[in-house]
């Protein structure tokens, strides 16, 4: 399977936005599609948590929690 | 299963997302006429009303937990698909009402489909319409109901609209479940679950294939597949290679596209919406402003609870006292008296004299859930939570557990990872519930001089200072535990944040009414008794005992020159310790001297087991200012007074009162709480570790403290 150029979520910065292109845990990818975040979705890292370690994201017009190793399966086109 | 009539009981499950707005249409739909249960098996709270539509026999309408999709990763959930996939089960639905968010119906129609395709005659509940109006939404109600080939009904169950049209629908559907049947699946199982599905699809009592590929998926927990069953779908997943997870998000991806195109053809968004979610979080979710706001927010809220709480507190225990001097002068002196007075009255009161603050803490605390605040917090705290092996979730049982830790155990549920959740109820008692309260008010005046430094009083520095020790002892123990157990098992937060929203106030009515209810006749049940069987020990004792001790103190008042009320305590005292009461305390006397206590705290210490509220009571009891009700100044002065009779210095001197005080934050003293942590942990270790380990850590504190300050 070829490899686009698609970097993990979890190496942006606060502000940055991307589409989502797949996942690369299946595990964490079951949990993330039934709240909504899927592919071709629209992501943006709103802020980082106090404490580090989560970060309030937008997805589309929905706002989630997600931790930094939740993020780093979530791959940006 | 097709009816050709209605069957005399019809079920309608009602059944929706997280944050559906499920709760308040079951609240509208069936008000005050709700049965809180538990779910056959689980210890879900289950809530089911009545519903009466036109002619029709009356319907059970139950309320399921909110669930994403028939993938579950948390009890909640996971009693949904046990329940949807059980169709000889008591509570599987004659039809569904499935709940959508309107503003987010692109996630919620996820769980629809699937429920769909189980072949459940359906009406689809487009809740929030009065969004519509404010945000600029459009949706074509039509349209939509054509492509999804079900009813749809939109309602405001914030502002009550639609109810008629909703209750219209589903009267036609009950009268008529065949109609409303799906035609076509929205999703047929696909080549990776093909060849598993083949081999299993005869095996399995499945209503349709797709009904056979989720007890595939899930045979191994579902309760009601039987062991040989499992075993066989075990053998066919084997030998078909078939992956689960793959499966799994390979089905929702594929019902994601198909359901896409439908929404995007029926619901127009006006332009960004949620700019004032967004503006109000960019400060309560900033990184260093939010967990300040939240620690004012919580001042505020126990600052709050004493404020407002003192005058019902007042007069509740004005009535009960008014009321038991009535009856005294009502019934002739004797033992009935006594027991209707010191015994019923004086235990009604004790359960009673709670009530508004348990009322005000669940009132605040469905505020900031209702207002979405809850999530907030959770994930505000969740980094910090983890460092201490627990969920940002836990954040939730953490504060409702300063009303009561019953509803808090309960609350954690929703934590998906069964380690967090364990640590979470296991520390969740010690954090400073109401029943506390009233020994920190007595002990304190005993512990604490009554002044103040720079308009700071010193009593209530130290209240807040044990409000501190417990909760910084629960986040010690969780770190403890987290050292000690191990698990490989994933741990996610993953948390929506729902738009702000102001609280629906019938739904807030409904749940404080619900609690305090709850804690009326549950906790009520176990003081009232020991109240009644204290008041047995303490008036009862051996025969030759009994008499000597009246003898005894005939001659003390004679020698002293007492009469009236001094000759009564007299009498009084010198009783208690000859009675079954005073032979326990003395039993336990010299197990508990090390801390500092003497046999009347022993009894007041051992009554408290069952439930810690019963302490002022006991006391009450004890020092024989029973007729007095549960005044707390009353007792105080008669305990000031209290001497040793030793040392002839008083018993509730600085350094017993801080033991005891100690004691009282650390020990597990709820047989409540331990029944609800045998429940929800699903056997006796972990309560018995609980008891020991919360109990343990007050013996030894206490003693430490007593050692250091005597």
């Amino acid at each position: 399977m070829p490899f686009p150029r698609s970097t993990a979520a979890s190496n942006f910065a606060a502000g940055m936005s991307g589409t989502i292109d797949r996942f690369t845990n299946e595990n964490l990818a079951g949990k993330l599609l039934d709240i909504g975040v899927r592919p071709g979705s629209r992501l943006r890292l709103v802020r980082r948590g106090p404490f580090g370690g989560s970060w309030y994201v937008k997805i589309d017009r929905h706002c989630v929690a997600l931790r930094q190793q939740e993020l780093a399966c979530i791959m940006i086109k | 299963m097709h009816h050709d009539q209605v069957r005399p009981y019809p079920v309608v499950g009602l059944v929706g997302n997280p944050n559906s707005g499920k709760s308040s249409l079951f609240n509208l739909l069936t008000g005050l006429r709700q049965r809180i249960g538990n779910f056959p098996g689980v210890t879900v709270e289950k809530k089911s009303g009545t519903l009466q539509i036109d002619d029709l026999p009356p319907v059970e309408l139950v309320d399921f937990p909110g669930a994403y999709s028939c993938y579950p990763t948390s009890l909640d959930e996971r009693l949904v698909v046990q329940e949807l996939t059980n169709p000889a089960g008591d509570l599987f639905p004659d039809a569904i009402l499935y709940v959508a968010d309107i503003t987010k119906l692109d996630k919620h129609l996820l769980l629809f489909t699937q429920l769909r395709d189980l072949d459940l005659p359906m009406i689809l509940v487009l809740n929030m319409a009065d969004m519509v109006e404010t945000s600029g939404l459009q949706v074509d109600v039509t349209e939509l109901s054509r492509r999804l080939a079900v009813p749809v009904v939109s309602v405001s169950a914030r502002e009550g609209r639609g109810v008629a049209e909703l209750k219209q629908a589903i009267g036609d559907l009950l009268r008529d479940p065949a109609a409303f049947r799906p035609e076509e699946p929205f999703y047929e199982p696909g080549v990776l679950a093909r060849d598993v599905l083949a081999d299993l699809r005869r095996e399995l009592p499945a209503r349709n294939d797709y009904h056979a590929l989720l007890l595939t998926h899930h045979a191994s927990w579902l309760k009601h597949v039987p062991e040989k069953t499992r075993h066989l779908v075990q053998e066919a997943r084997v030998k078909n290679k078939f992956h689960s997870l793959r499966a799994q998000v390979d089905e929702t991806m594929t019902r994601y596209d198909t359901f896409e195109p439908i929404v995007k053809a029926t619901v127009h968004h006006a332009g960004d919406t949620n700019s004032f979610s967004d503006r109000i979080d960019g400060v309560l979710t900033h990184h260093l402003v939010g967990p300040v706001i939240f620690v004012a927010l919580m001042l505020f809220l126990f600052q709050a609870l004493f404020a407002w709480s003192g005058w019902p507190m007042d007069g509740i225990e004005w009535f009960f006292a008014t009321l038991g001097e009535g009856i005294r002068d009502y019934l002739p002196a004797g033992w009935l008296a006594d027991l209707a007075v010191d015994g019923i009255i004086a235990g009604l009161g004790g359960v009673l004299v709670f009530v508004p603050q348990i009322a005000l803490l669940f009132f605040f605390i469905t505020i900031l859930e209702e207002v979405g605040y809850m999530a907030r917090a959770a994930y505000l705290f969740d980094s910090l939570m983890q460092k201490f092996g627990l969920n940002g979730r836990s954040v939730v049982a953490l504060i409702s557990g300063h009303a009561c830790a019953i509803p808090a155990i309960m609350s954690t549920r929703t934590i998906a990872n069964w380690k967090e959740r364990l640590l979470t109820i296991l520390v969740t008692p010690l954090t400073s519930c109401s029943a506390r309260i009233p020994v920190y008010v007595i002990l304190i005046s005993f512990a604490v001089p009554d002044d103040s430094f720079l308009g700071f009083g010193y009593q209530g520095l130290a209240f807040a200072g044990l409000y501190f020790l417990g909760i910084a002892s629960a986040m010690f123990s969780a770190l403890i535990f987290k050292l000690i157990l191990k698990t490989e098992e994933r741990s996610f937060l993953m948390l929506e944040m729902p738009d702000y929203r102001s609280p629906v106030w019938r739904n807030v009515g409904i749940t404080v009414w619900q609690k305090v209810k709850t804690f009326i006749v549950e906790a009520g049940k176990i003081i009232l008794l020991i109240s009644i069987v204290l008041w047995g020990l303490s008036s009862y004792g051996p025969p030759a005992k009994m008499a000597e001790a009246e003898a005894s103190a005939a001659i003390i008042v004679q020698e002293n020159g007492l009469s009236g009320d001094d000759a009564a305590d007299v009498y009084a005292g010198e009783k208690l310790e000859a009675s079954y009461a005073g032979h326990i305390g003395k039993f336990i006397e010299p197990v508990i001297r090390p801390l500092g206590y003497d046999w009347k705290i022993g009894i007041a210490l051992f009554t408290s087991f069952a439930a810690r509220e019963v302490f002022v009571g006991t006391m009450a009891t004890i020092y024989s200012v029973g007729s007095a009700g549960d005044d707390e100044l009353r007792i105080r002065d008669r305990m000031a007074e209290e001497i040793n009779p030793v040392t002839g210095e008083p018993v509730y001197n600085q350094a017993t009162a801080w033991s005891l005080l100690v004691f009282y934050v650390f020990a597990m003293m709820c047989m409540s709480t331990l029944a609800v942590t045998k429940r929800e942990t699903g056997g006796w270790k972990w309560p018995i570790i609980q008891f020991t380990f919360m109990t343990t850590l007050a013996y030894v504190s206490a003693m430490a403290v007593y050692q250091v300050l005597a």
